[in-house]
């Protein structure tokens, strides 16, 4: 009681001390004037180059919102602080770090870590605590079925990359019968591979190979030899970047050609173009975003051509879609807030399950799940080295290619 | 018809398998260190070889003896400085000290060329041979038989040499070889420096095949182990036979099992040999 009394005559002698200096300096910023915004990322460990992407595209985001004064809520303006934390590509670690995020350093709200198995991991706290979530890098159907209100998704359903390459390569060549798949047991290069199993069937195209690779294999000859039995003539290998340039070398080695070779997800990565060099040529993939993409949207980066800019000038590269699809899941949250006119969670919450609103992303709408419906992610090819879109037909850069050898 | 093929898979991973145990295995057999270190070592010697071909252009079979001279060069002094302090300590505190040690190269490596994955794509490739239904990638093999021809060197040099025999000594007794007059502090050096260097050469070779990135050295460094239980500790041709015998037993397990079971698959058997051949397949008298 006394230790109190002392602290609040103390506190009320600062105070008038910081009011005669705020008369001079025209006020001073308080700790109220912050929104923190909790990230808990891969920093370190086998997933740390997506982890770095997405705070890449954290980053460029609180810069632009930052130079334009913040975030306006109702009448003040709010900084955008990030607050991260490295949870060592270790799922456990990462709801726990979600935990101390929202309990300890008291986040407003909270990006999803990597990929569909921690934020459904993670997805779990920001519920108990009713903090809005964001997920930029989460796209299996199976993170957002769990009936939660406050997470929210920036990349669509897997079947909405298999479905329209299912469509592409039918429509293009009415000789493609016989499909392998060759995925990573793992949530989401699983889920996709059975994705594209039904897309297959639904068309009538043979399913002759479906084979798992466990995490972490150095060696797939016995999976391509039996590919190469199977004689398919569209190949489909998931996986994450390091298998699937792996998995192409000794496609090479091993002297497996198709007329379609399809890899998910890597190919959209420089890095994978520069590792595999001549071995990329003719490569189709499918993504939930690409630099060549154009919307006017109404977000702090507007157009898309905006947006590619800011990276170049920040980063000297183009923006792939994870660390596009993490710039935007800040612009949304953005969008939230200022429509919202507070940091109450659970109006900003119901501003997101109302928003419809176009970015530079694209259309963000998000389905009664929480998980955007409103995209077509593109489809693409790696031509002379470069990732070409090839639909929808409005940004299209080039034509389909057959021929993987 | 398809099994030709398999067995030929499994042979070309089995010579690359024995390269990445051989220098892991002479350090746990003579100095008793189980050195976790190794499937960095690994790493650092492919980047010696991406290096030493994007800015120079050597070829990768070249930097086989500069990455294997640098990592030699390392790991006598990691050895003579730090590891010989506890060098005569229970084995979990050489462990501790080396997986330590790891981490700390390891993120050194991860600051100074990013974890992402790269590759050393040759300009010109050697391609495939096809003999009859069977494909060998011509790089593999290649590097297979450099892998093999080191390890052959390494073995001679155990066998013929005055420092071979000073080191297979110390194997057999650390004691009884320093009352003999060995100097086993320096042997001790030698023997990490020479298990350092086939790490860097086996890093060089799997260059053109592997992707490269600070990531995969626990990767390395569990096929090392396997294959250092598989074949028996400290001996060359234990190495060798473990190594072919993991590529092989891999390669029909994916076929047969499906290829999410192959890892299992080793591991199991690996259980039984524990269980049924505790020295390994060749034993601790494969070596002298």
């Amino acid at each position: 009681m006394i230790g109190s009394m002392k602290f609040s005559r103390r506190f009320v002698v600062a105070l008038g001390g910081a009011a005669a200096i705020g008369l001079a300096t025209g006020g001073v910023a308080t700790a109220q004037d912050v929104i923190k915004i909790g990230a808990p990322l891969p920093l370190t460990g086998p997933l740390s180059p997506e982890g770095v992407k997405q705070q890449q595209g954290y980053d460029l985001w609180a810069e632009a919102a930052n130079a334009k004064g913040g975030i306006k809520v109702g009448g003040k303006t709010y900084k955008v602080q990030l607050v991260y934390a490295d949870y060592a590509s270790n799922t456990p670690r990462a709801v726990q770090t979600a935990e101390r995020l929202i309990t300890e350093d008291k986040v407003n709200f909270l990006f999803s870590p990597f990929g569909s198995g921690a934020a459904k991991a993670a997805s779990t706290v920001s519920e108990k605590y009713a903090i809005p979530t964001v997920a930029a890098t989460a796209s299996s159907e199976q993170v957002y079925d769990q009936g939660y209100k406050y997470l929210f998704g920036t990349f669509t359903p897997n079947q909405t990359l298999t479905e329209p390459l299912a469509d592409l390569v039918t429509a293009k060549d009415k000789n493609v019968k016989r499909v392998a798949i060759l995925a990573r047991n793992d949530l989401f290069p699983l889920a996709i591979g059975q994705e594209m199993e039904k897309s297959a069937k639904s068309r009538n195209l043979e399913v002759v190979m479906f084979e798992k690779y466990a995490i972490g294999t150095m060696d797939h000859a016995s999976a391509i030899t039996q590919m190469r039995a199977a004689k398919p003539d569209w190949i489909f290998a998931t996986g994450y970047i390091n298998d699937l340039i792996l998995i192409r070398k000794q496609m090479k080695d091993l002297g497996v050609k198709a007329p379609v070779v399809t890899m998910i997800a890597g190919p959209a990565y420089q890095e994978f173009i520069d590792a595999s060099g001549p071995l990329a040529e003719n490569i189709s993939s499918a993504a939930w975003w690409h630099p060549a993409v154009r919307y006017k949207g109404e977000d702090v980066f507007g157009t898309t051509e905006a947006f590619n800019k800011a990276w170049a000038d920040k980063y000297k590269s183009e923006p792939d879609y994870a660390q596009a699809s993490a710039a935007a899941a800040g612009a949304v949250l953005q969008l939230a807030i200022e429509k919202a006119g507070t940091l109450d969670g659970a109006k900003v919450r119901d501003a997101l399950a109302a928003m419809d609103a176009v970015t530079f992303y694209g259309r963000i709408k998000f389905g009664p799940t929480g998980q955007v419906t409103s995209l077509a992610p593109p489809v693409f090819q790696i031509q002379g080295g470069k990732p070409m879109v090839i639909m929808p037909a409005e940004i299209k850069q080039a034509e389909f290619k057959f021929g993987v050898n | 018809m398809i099994y030709f093929q398999v067995l030929a898979n499994g042979l070309v991973l089995g010579g690359l398998y024995a390269c990445i145990a051989v220098g892991f295995s002479l350090v746990w057999g003579v100095l008793n260190v189980i050195n976790i270190l190794h499937g960095t070592f690994i790493v650092l010697g492919s980047y010696i070889a991406l290096f030493s071909y994007n800015l120079l252009g050597i070829h990768p079979f070249v930097s086989v003896v500069t990455a294997g001279a640098a990592l030699y060069l390392i790991g006598h002094a990691v050895q003579s400085t730090l590891v010989n302090r506890v060098i005569a300590a229970p084995v979990l505190m050489t462990l501790t000290l080396t997986f330590g040690l790891d981490l700390l190269l390891n993120n050194l490596m991860l600051v100074a060329f990013k974890a992402d994955y790269r590759k050393l794509v040759l300009e010109n490739p050697l391609g495939q041979l096809e003999i009859g239904p069977v494909f060998m990638p011509l790089d593999r093999v290649a590097a297979m038989g450099l892998a093999l021809l080191l390890t052959f060197l390494l073995y001679r040099l155990l066998r013929d040499s005055r420092i071979g025999r000073a080191i297979v000594a110390v194997r057999m007794d650390r004691e009884a070889a320093s009352l003999m007059g060995v100097d086993v502090s320096r042997i001790n050096a030698v023997t990490f420096g020479l298990g350092a260097m086939m790490a860097g050469a086996a890093g060089s070779l799997l260059s053109i095949v592997y992707p490269i990135s600070p990531l995969n050295s626990g990767m390395f460094l569990g096929k090392a182990f396997v294959i250092c239980v598989l074949g028996g500790l400290g001996s060359v041709p234990g190495a060798i036979v473990g190594g072919l015998a993991l590529g092989i037993i891999e390669s029909f397990g994916a076929i047969w099992f499906g290829p999410e079971h192959a890892v299992t698959i080793s591991f199991a058997l690996l259980i039984l040999i524990l269980i049924f051949r505790p020295a390994g397949l060749i034993g601790k008298r494969g070596f002298e």
